[in-house]
């Protein structure tokens, strides 16, 4: 079935279509625009994840390394039986943030833990060495949500764009165009019934 | 009744010959699976040992290496005569309980569940604390210190004060170190003089280098550091001035320079902070106490004793052979805080 099927070739739909087509267009400049800001951030993000990674991964390996030492040193009982006696855990508050309309989670940590003075200095160096790096760990995760929160937007926002622009704007176009001949064709009929009328009311009064 | 000590001495000859060797340990720490370092230990005198699949396999491997090391330990109780079978029934289950009494208090004090308390502790039957449910199962910390009033360690009771002081529990602990150390040095009496240097020289080394890790760790804690005398109330070849030094020095490496040895050396990887390297250093120090006390006197209870101290540093290795395999640990990363394969 053709987009023109039921179509109304009327003056009134055409100027209502070109209103929309006008209002459709503003939207797909301004999703464009919301496409590259997004595009621009998503760019700037995986920049500073790709940094915040690399540093972060560097931490994590010596932070693990030394909680491989207080297990093979201490034995794997011992190390959770003193890291149970950490009273004060890690508490966290996730909150929602918005950036160009997507919601991303912010982490804010209410409480850290409190290194406990009963635990061996071997776990309580690698403990250390973790809560270091807690706040990295915490950040990064925070930023990643994001990234990808984004990339699903741009991702969304540029299906929209090309939809827009591949079917939905092309489509009300033809409809336009198919108006348009419509009426161009039926103004010309008029205009040769007019002047065959014309023509016949002439020859009577002659 | 003890075949006497010529036959246990000769016996633990015969043991120490069958425990494993450097090559023996690191070839099992370098096994990639943990059916392979089963099938690896099956062909050493642990033979092939069953682990409970349910839970976590380490703890389960740990448990298993307990379990032999304490029937190691009975095994040589049971022929040694009886002062001897005393002093080392009360050294090892002493200690044995001290971290058990430790872990049940951390776990009270932490407010874990009874049974995830008492599936921590090291398999064995109480000795002279009670039930260890019974001590689990209590409301609070304090109140499982309280059920000890009664026996050997009722002492600790009076330390709850400053627990209650500082919000913390290391004071029973720090107590509870102390009481272990004071009963081993009181039941040495049970030996005859001459053999009371070798189990005096380990003690001492292990209280000395533990004291001086935790006023490692007091370092950079200025207000909020405790009064050493609470912390330390027995030392011995590391004094309490050396102690209160190495808490206020701005250089721990000027601390460690001036101490004899063998903690200057023992202690030096505190340098570079690799703490968990000083375990593995003291374990070494401890064999080579234990093959110096050997050496010389190889017809006595030097070698029953050398027998159950690397009975027991290889019970450490292979714990932590058995976490690291489970966890994927590289084998070079595994050796290095090992005590046997770097021992020479």
């Amino acid at each position: 079935m053709s987009s023109t099927t039921g179509i109304r070739p009327t003056k009134g739909f055409l100027m209502e279509m070109k209103r929309r087509i006008g209002f459709i267009e503003r939207g797909t400049e301004f999703l464009k625009l919301k496409r590259d800001h997004l595009a621009k951030e998503l760019t700037a993000s995986i920049e500073v994840l790709k940094g915040r990674r690399r540093l972060l991964l560097e931490n994590l390996r010596m932070a693990y390394r030394a909680v491989t030492a207080a297990y093979i040193s201490l034995g794997p009982t011992e190390v959770r039986s003193q890291a149970s006696s950490i009273k004060s855990r890690l508490e966290l508050e996730i909150l929602p943030r918005s950036v160009m309309g997507v919601r991303y989670p912010f982490i804010k940590v209410e409480k850290e833990p409190q290194i406990a003075g009963e635990l061996d200095i071997t776990l309580s160096e690698a403990a250390e060495k973790v809560l270091a790096i807690l706040d990295e760990i915490i950040q990064l995760a925070e930023f990643e949500a994001r990234a990808e929160r984004i990339a699903d937007e741009l991702g969304k926002t540029n299906r929209k764009v090309n939809a827009l622009e591949n079917t939905i704007i092309p489509g009300y176009k033809q409809i336009i165009k198919f108006i348009e001949d419509k009426l161009d064709e039926e103004s010309l009929e008029e205009l040769v019934r007019m002047k065959l009328i014309g023509g016949a009311l002439a020859r009577r009064r002659e | 009744m003890s075949p006497g000590l010529p036959y246990v001495v000769v016996k633990s000859h015969a043991l120490i010959a069958d425990l494993l060797t450097p090559e023996r340990m690191r070839a099992l720490a370098e096994q990639e699976s943990l059916e392979g370092f089963v099938k690896q230990l099956a062909n050493t005198p642990y033979g092939r040992i069953s682990i409970e699949t349910e839970g976590d396999t380490s703890i389960a491997l740990e448990k298993v290496f307990y379990q032999k090391f304490i029937e190691r330990m009975m095994a040589i109780v049971d022929l040694a005569p009886t002062n001897i079978g005393d002093f080392l029934q009360s050294y090892y289950y002493l200690r044995f309980e001290v971290v058990n009494l430790k872990r049940i208090i951390r776990g009270k004090f932490s407010g874990l569940p009874t049974t995830q308390i008492v599936d921590s502790l090291i398999p064995m039957m109480p000795y002279s604390a009670g039930s260890y449910e019974d001590l689990a199962g209590t409301e609070t910390y304090e109140e499982s210190v309280r059920l000890l009033d009664g026996t050997p360690y009722a002492s600790l009771i009076d330390s709850l004060e400053l627990c209650d002081k500082y919000d913390a529990i290391w004071p029973v602990e720090i107590a509870l170190n102390h009481l272990c150390a004071s009963v081993v040095f009181k039941s040495l009496e049970r030996l005859p003089k001459d053999d009371r240097g070798l189990v005096k020289r380990i003690v001492q080394a292990e209280a000395d280098v533990e004291n001086f890790l935790v006023a490692a760790k007091q370092r950079g804690a200025r207000e909020g550091a405790h009064d050493p005398e609470e912390m330390f109330p027995a030392t011995y070849g590391i004094g309490l001035d050396k102690l209160r030094e190495a808490i206020e020095s701005e250089d721990i490496r000027t601390v460690i320079r001036e101490l004899d040895w063998p903690y200057i050396d023992i202690l030096a990887p505190l340098y570079t902070g690799d703490v968990a390297l000083i375990r593995s250093r003291l374990r070494q120090h401890i064999c080579s106490i234990a093959r110096r006390g050997r050496a010389a006197n190889d017809f006595g209870f030097n070698v029953i004793m050398a027998y159950l101290v690397f009975s027991e540093i290889e019970k450490d290795d292979l714990v932590g052979i058995g976490w690291g395999i489970t966890q994927g640990i590289a084998s070079e990363d595994i050796l290095k805080y090992l005590a046997i394969p770097n021992f020479e």
